[in-house]
């Protein structure tokens, strides 16, 4: 466990995630456990079906475990109501998807400052204005998801998901939709925030490229962490990846 | 292709069943307005077969001519037949008996002295010693009166008025004073406890003849058939007969069929104008409901684009995309014909339970389902879903099969031609409705005439709008998001740009919505410029300190003016009376009434007027009708009526404001002299009072309180009260209306519904990311509510505007009849209130629906 005495920003203990009853039945997440450092950037990979990105909706509240806690900082989120679950997703987690990010009649800078609006609370401009500038956006504020190319809406997503100053960033493959170019911008954004605003990412991918650029990468095969991969590089990555048969 | 087809329908249960009520609900009303019509029908049929059942043939007068003018009190009624035609009747060959009746007003007053009556007449009918003549009388308590101070009632009439056998009962009679009567029998009316809601009171034939001011006379007479002899035959052995001793000019002879044919056909078309104007309701449903069909498919088919597109990848062709989308609004169509038909049977009974309430008591039959309600049902169900379908249909065809693979192939294009082609019918309809109402079309010109043609041009200028309606939706949902966006945050910012963002959708799904609007805002509007066109008139003419009027609007017998007279002396009291007569051919209308009518009603009367002589004959004409017919004052003008043939009677006056003498209007005052001796009956339909100077109004109101009392169905008005209740009247239609209008709009909410669950469904990745980012349960309900009042509130004005430009065309072309617009302000504001708070509600179902939808799905939905 690198850095026991740094504040933990995420944490599952023992989760099992099963779909289905009887025969039927699914084991998504086999008594799993993690833990994410405050600040560091954690990419979670595995072969289709190994669980990943059942983990990341369990860790983000978006999905209910079938038995372990979650931990949302110091708050376990496995217990609580539908209601105070998404108060806590408003206000300490931020969500940047595979696609479809973006409300598509609200332009970038409603898209960015929505989740702020919905708690009612008067966004920080100056911050509002760093997140901006850090994914480049500042002269496409005024424009439409459809006027927008995939990679700058996945920026709006991003800063999106910035401007609460979250607790946690979940990314689900958020570079899945993207050219090469623009998914190296994308990951270059996201590793800019994690070390310049210190904000925790988790993030899901397949894309050895793209887990390279987190600090620690999380191999899952059948629901269980069967690996970590500490300063990760792509040829490492691919070949883990194809040791464990993807 | 069938079996894609199949499939996708089973799949969609739901929206079937949704997409269904619209159609459901309007094929449910046709179908219960004709299944009312063929029951309530077969049901007189009955009734007037068992009223005339013993008697085969009738001899009578003939009727002289026939007036056709719906809405009035005024009959042209038959001369009587003498005393002396029974022996000639009972003497022809085939005859085994013969008999004179009589029937006429009889008023029962109950024990609590409350005058038993409602909207049917009160009737007095002679009950004939011979058996056969009165089977329809069916005996429950005692038996028939045969002393002349005995009465049978009505078993309804006699629970109302809480009497039994050897009770006493008052009776309130036309020309003879009221009289008590030992209640003799108590009959029902074949099976039913009365005569389809008239009070019978029956009497042995020579008090009949005697109240019923026929003394020596009879209306008709009935003959009985020896055994072997057929109806026919007896009518033509009657009709030679009549030939022999010369009577053939006078009198006619019907037989027992075609009576009871012709007398239930009388009742029928009374009820044929209730029944137009439940088809027409019935039609609107169905019409809006068009809408929501067509908005369905609309929606159906831009999400299918995805499947449509594969199955245009695979081979399918665009003919065979649109079959299939076809098939399915057929199945909806078929669907919804036959469980609509299953509703119009409860409507029917629905109907016939509101007549009940009304005081008709009518046997109980049968539902009466002729094949042609099952056909008309069925196939305007499924041509309306058929016609609805085939625009979203023809689309479907032209979905590219790239749209199986892309995300937003097909937009749907709001072309230039649309909106020509929307202008174009917009302009067609305004054009029709301006012939239509000023352009005087007569039925020969266009079915329906004036009327129909109005109906063609509304029809046509909801389409047009309907069309146009998605250049302004955009703009109009901004606008009137702007209090929500402003009010609620960004829930409301949101749910205004939902609102604005597929305008065609918005504006469709807000057009079934503004067809409703626009009818009750136009029915509304129409009523109160009515309403204060007839109020104004009151007002400026009204001359009079107080009415007499009957209750329920019915009229009374002259006995009570001649005691009001006795009970003011000093003062004036006029009588009104109706009555119908023919001028060249023509049937028209005239009030009877006396010479010093100006002292209660300002009627202009132009200088020369002759009212001395108008005293004893004469009749006074308005300026248009003796403009028009050339009349002038001095000359003698030959009127026709129907009892007395034609007489000529001297024209006395011309005066130039009508506007004082009822809802009618009338351009012909008779002198009640002449009224007296040409019409049969005599019936006050309203007596205006005007007190002596000498006396306070107190004071005479109270005198004529008093003298009332001994008329209890006569009512006591002064300006105020009378005023309100002619006034009324009019809320009365309007309320009708609107209630049936209520229809069209809970059809129309039904269409914001399901267009809003739709555009969920739709939605489902969006609406999980907001969840996902934040957004609470609640928020979104606020969200999805906020969208469906805007769409309402926006069709509710689009519909109070067409409304009020409806009703101010309508308003203009009765100018001449002195009809100034008026609009009910605090009416209109009431409805855009009760629309935001509808829309609200049906946004409820869809918002719980939203809300509760599973983030995780939704925001992995593909």
């Amino acid at each position: 466990m690198p850095g026991a005495d740094t504040k933990v920003a995420s944490h599952a203990v023992d989760i099992t995630k099963v779909y289905g009853k009887g025969d039927t039945a699914v084991r998504a997440l086999d008594g799993l456990s993690i833990e994410v450092p405050s600040g560091r950037f954690i990419a979670i990979m595995g072969p289709s079906g190994s669980g990943k990105s059942t983990l990341l909706h369990c860790l983000a509240g978006l999905d209910r475990v079938t038995s372990g806690q979650i931990f949302l900082e110091e708050q376990e989120i496995s217990a609580i109501s539908e209601k105070d679950l998404t108060l806590v997703r408003r206000e300490k987690m931020g969500f940047i998807f595979q696609a479809y990010n973006l409300i598509p009649m609200l332009d970038a800078e409603e898209n960015i400052l929505l989740p702020l609006k919905l708690a009612g609370k008067e966004p920080d401009r100056d911050w509002f204005d760093r997140v901006v500038d850090t994914v480049g956006l500042r002269d496409r504020l005024r424009h439409r998801p459809d006027e927008l190319s995939g990679g700058q809406q996945q920026r709006v997503a991003v800063a999106r998901a910035l401007v609460t100053r979250p607790a946690v960033i979940f990314a689900d493959e958020p570079t899945g939709n993207l050219d090469t170019k623009a998914s190296a911008e994308l990951l270059g954004f996201i590793s800019d925030a994690v070390e310049e605003f210190g904000q925790t990412v988790v993030m899901v991918t397949h894309d050895p490229l793209g887990a390279s650029r987190s600090e620690r990468v999380v191999f899952l095969v059948d629901g269980k962490i069967v690996d970590e991969m500490p300063k990760p590089t792509p040829d490492k990555i691919l070949d883990r990846m194809k040791e464990l048969g993807d | 292709m069938w079996e894609v087809t199949r499939k996708g329908l089973l799949a969609h249960k739901f929206r079937l069943l949704l997409t269904s009520i619209s159609i459901v609900l309007g094929v449910g009303f046709v179908a219960g307005t004709f299944v009312f019509t063929d029951t309530i029908g077969s049901v007189f049929d009955h009734l007037f077969t068992q009223t005339t059942s013993g008697t085969d043939a009738v001899v009578r007068a003939k009727l002289p001519f026939k007036v056709s003018s719906a809405g009035s009190n005024s009959q042209a009624d038959r001369a009587p037949v003498p005393d002396s035609l029974v022996p000639v009747v009972r003497s022809t060959d085939g005859v085994a008996d013969a008999q004179g009746s009589v029937s006429g007003y009889a008023l029962v007053i109950g024990k609590d002295g409350k005058a038993i009556q409602g909207q049917a007449p009160t009737l007095g009918v002679s009950w004939g010693s011979i058996p056969r003549f009165a089977k329809s009388f069916n005996v429950e308590q005692g038996a028939r009166p045969t002393r002349p101070d005995e009465v049978g009632l009505d078993q309804t009439t006699a629970d109302k008025a809480k009497v039994r056998v050897g009770d006493t009962v008052h009776v309130d009679f036309l020309t003879v004073a009221p009289q008590d009567f030992k209640v003799s029998a108590v009959f029902k009316f074949g099976d039913a406890g009365n005569l389809a809601g008239a009070t019978l009171a029956a009497f042995e034939p020579t008090t009949a003849q005697r109240v019923l001011n026929k003394v020596g006379v009879w209306d008709e007479v009935d003959a009985a058939a020896k055994s072997g002899v057929s109806q026919a035959g007896l009518r033509d052995n009657l009709r030679a007969q009549l030939q022999r001793t010369g009577l053939t000019d006078r009198y006619e002879t019907i037989t027992q069929k075609a009576l009871a044919k012709e007398t239930a056909n009388t009742i029928k078309q009374g009820l044929s104008f209730f029944n137009t104007f439940l088809l027409i309701f019935a039609l609107v449903a169905l019409f809006v409901g068009a809408f929501i069909i067509y908005n369905t498919f609309s929606i159906i088919v831009a999400q299918r684009a995805r499947e449509l597109g594969l199955l245009k990848a695979v081979g399918a062709s665009g003919r065979q995309v649109t079959w299939s989308v076809a098939v399915e609004a057929l199945a909806t169509g078929v669907f919804s014909s036959i469980v609509g038909l299953a509703f119009g049977i409860f409507v029917a009974s629905g109907l016939q339970g509101l007549l009940k309430s009304f005081g008709v008591d009518l046997p109980s039959g049968g539902i009466v389902l002729k094949p042609r309600t099952v056909i008309v049902a069925i196939i305007l169900g499924i041509v309306v879903t058929l016609v609805s379908a085939l625009s979203p249909a023809r689309r479907a065809a032209r979905v590219p099969p790239v749209a199986a693979i892309q995300d937003h192939a097909v937009t749907p294009t709001s072309g230039c031609r649309r909106y020509v082609i929307g202008g174009i019918v917009t302009g067609v309809g305004v054009v029709l409705l301006f012939l239509g109402l000023f352009a005087n079309v007569k039925s020969s010109d266009f079915p329906g005439g004036a009327g129909g043609l109005v109906g063609v041009a509304a029809f046509l200028v909801f389409v047009g709008v309907a069309m146009l309606s998605p250049v302004i939706a955009g703009p109009a949902a901004l606008a009137l998001g702007w209090p929500s966006a402003h009010i609620r945050g960004v829930t409301g910012e949101l749910a205004r740009e939902n609102a604005a963002r597929n305008t065609r959708r918005t504006a469709s799904t807000a057009a079934a919505l503004m067809i409703g609007l626009a009818l009750i805002t136009f029915v509304s509007t129409f009523g109160a410029s009515a309403k204060k066109s007839f109020a104004d008139a009151i007002d400026r003419t009204n001359r009079a300190d107080f009415q007499l009027a009957g209750k329920h609007f019915g009229g009374f017998a002259p006995p009570a003016a001649q005691t009001a007279r006795q009970a003011l002396p000093g003062g004036t009291v006029v009588e009104f009376r109706e009555g119908a007569w023919q001028y060249n051919g023509a049937g028209k209308q005239l009030v009877g009434s006396t010479a010093d009518l100006g002292q209660v009603v300002d009627i202009k009367l132009r200088s020369g007027a002759d009212l001395n002589g108008f005293a004893t004959t004469g009749v006074l004409v308005y300026k248009d009708a003796a403009k028009s017919n050339k009349l002038k004052v001095g000359q003698t003008l030959p009127m026709r009526f129907s009892a007395t043939g034609v007489k000529q009677i001297p024209i006395r006056g011309i005066y130039d404001d009508n506007k004082g003498l009822g809802v009618n209007f009338t351009s012909y005052i008779l002198s009640l002299r002449d009224y007296e001796a040409n019409y049969t009956t005599q019936l006050d339909l309203g007596t205006a009072v005007r007190k002596p100077s000498a006396m306070s109004a107190s004071a005479a109101r109270a005198a004529l309180d008093k003298a009332m009392t001994a008329f209890p169905n006569v009512d006591v008005q002064d300006n105020a009260q009378a005023k309100d209740a002619q006034l009324s009247q009019f809320n009365t239609i309007i309320n009708l209306m609107g209630a049936l209008l209520l229809l069209a709009i809970i059809i129309a909410l039904i269409g914001i519904v399901n267009t809003l669950a739709l555009s969920i469904y739709e939605r489902t990745r969006e609406i999980g990311l907001l969840r996902a980012v934040g957004m609470t349960r609640r928020q979104m309900k606020r969200m999805v509510r906020s969208e469906a009042v805007i769409i309402a509130v926006f069709g509710t004005l689009l519909g109070v505007v067409i409304g009020l430009l409806f009703g101010r065309a309508i308003v203009a072309s009765l100018h001449n009849d002195g009809i100034v617009f008026a609009v009910p302000v605090g009416q209109i504001v009431g409805f855009v209130i009760l629309a935001a708070l509808a829309g609200l509600f049906a946004g409820t179902f869809p918002a719980r629906r939203a809300a509760n939808l599973d983030i995780l799905k939704a925001i992995s939905t593909d």
